[in-house]
């Protein structure tokens, strides 16, 4: 960069060839990153879809217990009228919820099971065929019957138990499991008849926070979360179980990008070191000549990550029109992350382009080049 | 140290090793160029040329002496300051054109006049101007590969002046043209010093050069020589010491001095035909 005169840009795509390929490399490095962070943010989606769908103002669950995910919960019989006499609230809905597996003769997925009372809150957000389950029937996400190879009117085992398909549900299956919805008083019949959550509805005027606040002060051997707050501890789970294994395939992503662009700056400088002597020999400072290859490192990860979003986009896009269970999104946030780390590599990836043109003798360009 | 000059050297020395390894390439060298002056610098290669060029442009550090351009003493400048002392005051044209291969013409002027502190519309400007002046203004947007070899130099010339600076540097300015190339850019480089006033200091081989000189100096072993005082080798033309220590030949008492022991056995070869009776 030496004023108007665009010299790094000018020399980086001099050879097009090699700007165009390494360009693309960085960018599929980049789209590494982008894919494993739209897969990581599709499968948080995925996971917190049953509560974010909820229409639940705030959350009971038994005391410390913060989560869906992993977790077990059980609240006392008596705190669902407790619960319902607290004068903030518009609606309750109880569920029973356990981890289990749904079977069919041909397959076995592994379900969140939950018990819901027919007709009210707490069953699946979307029933895209059939109805909801009677005592003796079972709702399954539409994926999960296409992967079981089951219809409305099939049978499945859930719990134990033989169920028949009364209709099935969207959105309701993950990269992981898929939920399956039973009456409430099936799932008493099988497990019990602890409540595992409370669902409540907050009258009209009632923040979702003021609704805590109550609900926490009537329940107060329990655990009162709203919606949202809910669904950041299951999206956390989610991301505390993945975040060694993104971390490092993230990192795996940089340094192959890193290496990349490396190799685009080193050969673009040791292509132009005889005119970096010229720039010298007529009053180029080195500082403007380190700031020429930083341009460059600049110009190579903004195309690549240009490249690399449209890329991201194409494939997401595909992926999630033929595939059911993986979902991958791209969200502004993963876009910023990526950029940064992208201008990180490409800093340390000019350091030593910028040491080499440091060591370049301007007295090189008197000498003849024959 | 002459007032009115646009150059001034003074006991420039400069010695490389040390000990017995110890190599003086310029000896105790002074020179004043004044403004509208051209000095070519002529010697055999190894001479020291080259080292006095790039000590007189601030790329090499003199062991002892000045050198003195508008009033700053390169030699006792901080490194970091000298890219922008050559910035400013120094235009450079070099044997090998040394374009930027990746810029075209105008883009390479404009970049001289970038360093030099003008920037955007200014510099533009300059650069359309200079190119114009060098005859090249229907060349603005080549690239140095589409361009003749006398159309680079004299790309490189527009450059060296994009910082409208008081003193250019030569370095075989004329090496890489065929005679007409040559003779054009020779006198663009004088009308340098008559219609703009510069100080030109040449290094070349090329006694063509000699013709826009005004002051034509010697350097040999470091030290300038009285070139009136020197005799022409007569079989490469080069400027010789009449030194009975250097290769010479007596011919019908007349002594002449060359370059080289080959050069004096080709003439003794020469001369011998010359005078050996017909059909010997």
């Amino acid at each position: 960069m030496f004023g108007r005169v665009p010299v790094a840009r000018r020399m980086l795509f001099a050879e097009r060839r090699r700007a165009a390929l390494a360009v693309t490399g960085v960018a599929v490095a980049l789209l590494l990153v982008f894919v494993l962070d739209g897969i990581f943010a599709g499968a948080i989606e995925q996971v917190t879809a049953y509560i974010r769908t909820s229409h639940a103002d705030a959350i009971v669950s038994q005391q410390s217990v913060r989560t869906m995910h992993m977790s077990n919960s059980a609240l006392a019989p008596s705190d669902t009228s407790r619960v319902r006499a607290v004068p903030e609230v518009a609606w309750v809905a109880p569920i029973r919820y356990a981890t289990g597996i749904v079977v069919t003769p041909n397959d076995r997925q592994l379900a969140y099971v939950i018990g819901y009372q027919p007709g009210r809150r707490g069953g699946p957000h979307s029933l895209v065929e059939g109805r909801e389950p009677r005592d003796g029937e079972a709702v399954i996400d539409r994926v999960a019957a296409d992967g079981l190879g089951v219809r409305i009117g099939g049978r499945v085992q859930v719990l134990g138990r033989p169920f028949r398909v009364a209709g099935l549900s969207s959105g309701t299956t993950s990269i992981t499991n898929t939920i399956v919805f039973i009456t409430y008083r099936d799932f008493g019949r099988v497990r019990g008849s602890a409540v595992s959550y409370i669902f409540v509805g907050a009258r009209p005027g009632t923040s979702p926070d003021a609704l805590r606040d109550a609900l926490a002060a009537a329940v107060p051997d329990s655990t009162v979360q709203t919606r949202s707050e809910f669904v950041r501890r299951e999206a956390s789970i989610v991301r505390d179980m993945s975040a060694d294994t993104m971390q490092i395939m993230t990192f795996v992503a940089l340094v192959i990008a890193l290496a990349v662009i490396a190799l685009l700056l080193f050969t673009t400088t040791l292509a132009h070191i005889r005119d970096y002597g010229i720039v010298k020999a007529i009053g180029g400072s080195p500082s403007q000549l380190a700031r020429s290859v930083l341009v460059q490192a600049l110009w190579a990860v903004a195309l690549a990550l240009a490249l690399a979003v449209l890329l991201a986009l194409g494939l997401a896009s595909l992926i999630n029109r033929f595939s059911d269970n993986i979902a991958i999104v791209i969200e502004p946030a993963s876009v910023v992350r990526v950029a940064v780390g992208a201008s990180v590599v490409a800093a340390i990836g000019a350091l030593l382009p910028v040491w080499r043109i440091a060591r370049v003798d301007p007295a090189a360009a008197f000498r003849s080049a024959a | 140290m002459n007032t009115v000059s646009a150059l001034a050297v003074s006991q420039l020395t400069k010695t490389f090793g040390t000990g017995d390894l110890e190599v003086a390439a310029v000896r105790s060298v002074d020179l004043d160029v004044t403004p509208g002056e051209v000095v070519l610098i002529m010697g055999p290669s190894g001479s020291g040329k080259t080292t006095l060029l790039l000590m007189l442009g601030g790329m090499l550090r003199p062991t002892s002496g000045s050198i003195t351009v508008a009033g700053t003493d390169l030699a006792a400048t901080p490194e970091r300051r000298l890219p922008k002392l050559r910035a400013q005051h120094f235009g450079f044209v070099f044997q090998d054109f040394n374009l930027l291969s990746a810029l075209d013409a105008l883009e390479n002027v404009e970049l001289a006049a970038n360093l030099a502190g003008v920037h955007g519309a200014p510099a533009h400007r300059r650069g359309t101007e200079l190119l114009e002046r060098m005859g090249l203004a229907h060349r603005l947007h080549h690239r140095p590969d589409q361009l003749s070899g006398g159309e680079k130099q004299r790309v490189a010339i527009a450059r060296a002046l994009a910082n409208d600076p008081p003193v250019i540097l030569a370095d075989e300015p004329t090496a890489n043209l065929d005679s007409g190339m040559g003779r054009e850019v020779a006198r663009v480089l004088r009308s340098l010093a008559d219609d703009d006033r510069r100080a030109v200091v040449i290094v070349s081989h090329d006694t063509r050069l000699r013709d826009i000189a005004d002051r034509v100096l010697w350097l040999e072993d470091g030290t300038f020589r009285e070139l009136d005082a020197m005799a022409h080798d007569p079989i490469c033309g080069m400027a010789v010491e009449t030194s009975l220590d250097h290769p010479h030949l007596d011919r019908d008492g007349t002594i002449w001095y060359f370059c080289s022991t080959g050069c004096r056995d080709e003439y003794a070869a020469r001369t011998a035909e010359e005078a050996a009776p017909p059909g010997t």
